[in-house]
């Protein structure tokens, strides 16, 4: 009996991993940010108003008092623009980092290559056939399918997009500043989405702190009044 | 205390008592309520459930003062509160976090029932209006989670209101009636809006009250599932029972805070639990032009949405998962068992609730993740086994061999 249960429970969690290989598996990069670092923050908030903003909204953000310092107002926003290239309205990013994550958007600003098939002349490893443009490739460089690799595929699992692509021509950026450039790109997304978000945490530790005091005292007075319960089992 | 004080403090509760039985009532529900002294862990989920209760219809009454039910207006309104309503992102990440805790607590208290047989005899009103309690609660959820008017919002109440039009003949003019339209619309929304925050949280609150009378009426069960009541003292008071208050308030005191603390984890540092709390999609507002890619219903819904999968025929599904939900209401009258307590039932009881534990997670599992030939299998085989426990019951908890049971209690 317990073979058989321990024999379906084996086949629940097996079932799991072979779907995962099935999909398509860019690992993700982990985003290099620190969501308390408030220099980084603006720092990504100056980078998306003079780069992202001009295809991009961020409705939710509002007036923000980091926004504002770093120069974002809605009425620069393009919120009005009728007609879009191909038909795709650039996606809101208030919430971004909410669906996706920062490690996928992290990923995804890395991911581009050059794709001369594209209207856009470029491509994305993490979603395919991506409408937008190569808005980062002056800082980053120009980047190209590693021919040799394409063999071992996209399909498959475990790949990072540096096995895939190769930096042919660097751009304004140094890699390691463009990886920090992104970084605080991301952080701020992370920001517009969760402005809470610090505020949250630190809440969070002092009512830990509260609760753990608390727990002590509860459980003497507990003690105190379960004195005489004992006394009533003879 | 002085003297004074006291005759005057006993002046005021006999001026109050002549017009209304409040120390009567204080000593029936509390001072003078004799629980079993050998609560355990499990005993704790009952009081948290109140406490749940209690937080949703406070932090509810907060969000709803900001919150806009309207199919233009709700999701930003929802993004108003987290960012605009001073503590706003509070109120909402208690309510939210409180929905599946309501879930969790109520779980295990269902669970305590089950393997303490406190639905036997002469308890099987508390069970049932419990049952009640738990299937209003899975509509309150329901109707709350459309609220945000996200993606999942969204498509969660096109397919679960589409379980009507499965209904023959009657379906389509249902689900019509249902929505309010002729698709899930900000008619829907608003409707859902007035269910959730005023028919269904009166209904609970009316349900938990009878709960408890019923409870109260006839005591609480134990870990041993043996009477206390049977061995009294000369003032009519078990030999095994303490007072409710102060013995159990304290405990549950202390039982508060370790789960507040649990609580305030979610609260604070991880509220969308990687998505099973509150879906990555529900960030995308509502759009009745783009459908999803996986539509998956919240956890504590997920192991009837995986018995609905796993049944080829719509309909014969929908009264699968009905009949999931309808069986548990009888099982009062399935346990055959002499006894309560699992402590003292047979093998086979126990052999048929690990098998029931399994199954029900495993369904849970199931219900959140994508179809797959192997996983719609696995979901046949736990739905069959949910079944099997509830339908067998008369059977093993007959024929099993039971252990004596204890004069008093352990």
């Amino acid at each position: 009996m317990m073979r058989s249960l321990f024999l379906m429970l084996l086949l629940l969690f097996s079932s799991a991993t072979w779907a995962e290989n099935t999909a398509n598996n860019l690992v993700l990069a982990t985003a290099p940010i620190d969501r308390s670092d408030m220099a980084s923050i603006k720092r990504g908030a100056k980078f998306f108003s003079s780069n992202c903003m001009a295809c991009h909204t961020l409705i939710y953000l509002r007036y923000d008092k980091v926004a504002q310092e770093a120069g974002i107002t809605l009425d620069k926003m393009p919120i009005n623009v009728a007609n879009w290239p191909f038909g795709i309205k650039p996606p809101d990013l208030s919430l971004e980092v909410s669906i996706r994550g920062v490690d996928w958007i992290y990923t995804y600003l890395h991911s581009f290559y050059q794709d001369a098939s594209r209207p856009t002349g470029m491509n994305n490893l993490l979603v395919l056939n991506t409408a937008m443009s190569g808005i980062l490739a002056p800082y980053q460089g120009d980047q190209v399918l590693a021919k040799n690799k394409i063999s071992v595929g996209i399909l498959y699992n475990d790949t990072n997009w540096y096995d895939l692509l190769v930096l042919t021509k660097q751009g304004s950026m140094t890699p390691e500043q463009f990886d920090a450039t992104t970084a605080d790109l991301v952080n701020f997304l992370a920001y517009a989405a969760e402005p809470f978000y610090e505020e949250q945490h630190h809440l969070g530790w002092w009512v830990l702190g509260f609760l753990s005091i608390l727990f002590v005292m509860m459980y003497f007075l507990k003690r105190e009044y379960w004195k005489d319960v004992k006394k009533h089992k003879e | 205390m002085t003297e004074k004080v006291a005759s005057k403090k006993n002046s005021l509760m006999t001026w109050i008592d002549k017009r209304y039985p409040l120390t009567d009532f204080w000593e029936k529900h509390l001072s003078k309520y004799y629980a079993p002294r050998n609560f355990n862990f499990w005993y704790f989920f009952g009081s948290f459930s109140l406490l749940v209760f209690v937080m949703q219809i406070v932090t509810g009454i907060w969000l709803v003062m900001e919150y806009t039910p309207t199919g233009g207006e709700s999701f930003a309104s929802v993004q108003h509160i987290m960012r605009e309503v001073r503590y706003g992102w509070l109120l909402r990440f208690m309510h939210t976090t409180g929905a599946s805790a309501f879930f969790v607590v109520v779980y295990l208290h269902m669970y305590r029932g089950l393997i303490y047989g406190s639905y036997q005899k002469p308890r099987e009103l508390v069970w049932l209006m419990g049952m009640v309690i738990y299937f209003a609660l899975l509509l309150e959820a329901f109707t709350g989670y459309v609220l945000p008017w996200g993606q999942m919002s969204y498509w969660g109440a096109a397919v679960i209101t589409s379980f009507a039009s499965a209904i023959p003949y009657l379906g389509e003019q249902l689900l019509i009636w249902l929505r309010g339209d002729f698709n899930v619309s900000g008619v829907t929304l608003h409707r859902f809006f007035s269910l959730h925050i005023i028919a269904i949280p009166f209904f609970l609150a009316a349900l938990i009250f009878v709960h408890l009378v019923a409870l109260h009426h006839v005591g609480s069960n134990n870990p041993d599932g043996i009477e206390i009541k049977n061995k009294k003292d000369k003032d009519g008071v078990p030999l095994d029972g303490i007072p409710f208050h102060p013995y159990y308030t304290v405990k549950d005191l202390v039982g508060v805070v370790v789960f507040l603390f649990v609580f305030s984890i979610v609260v604070f540092f991880v509220p969308t639990m990687g998505g099973y709390f509150i879906e990555h999609d529900n960030f995308i507002p509502a759009n009745p032009m783009v459908t999803p890619l996986e539509i998956s219903p919240v956890w504590y819904m997920t192991p009837f949405y995986a018995m609905l999968r796993a049944i080829p025929n719509k309909f014969m599904g929908l009264i699968t998962m009905g009949a999931a939900v309808a069986i548990m209401f009888v099982l009062p009258w399935l346990d055959r068992s002499r006894v309560r307590s699992i402590r003292y039932k047979g093998k086979l009881s126990k052999i048929a609730i690990v098998i029931f534990v399994i199954s029900f997670i495993g369904l849970g599992y199931l219900g959140s993740e994508p179809v797959s030939t192997v996983r719609t299998i696995l979901a046949r085989i736990f739905t069959v086994a949910y079944f099997a426990f509830f339908l067998f019951m008369p059977i093993y908890t007959f024929m099993e061999k039971t252990k004596p049971l204890p004069e008093r209690v352990t």
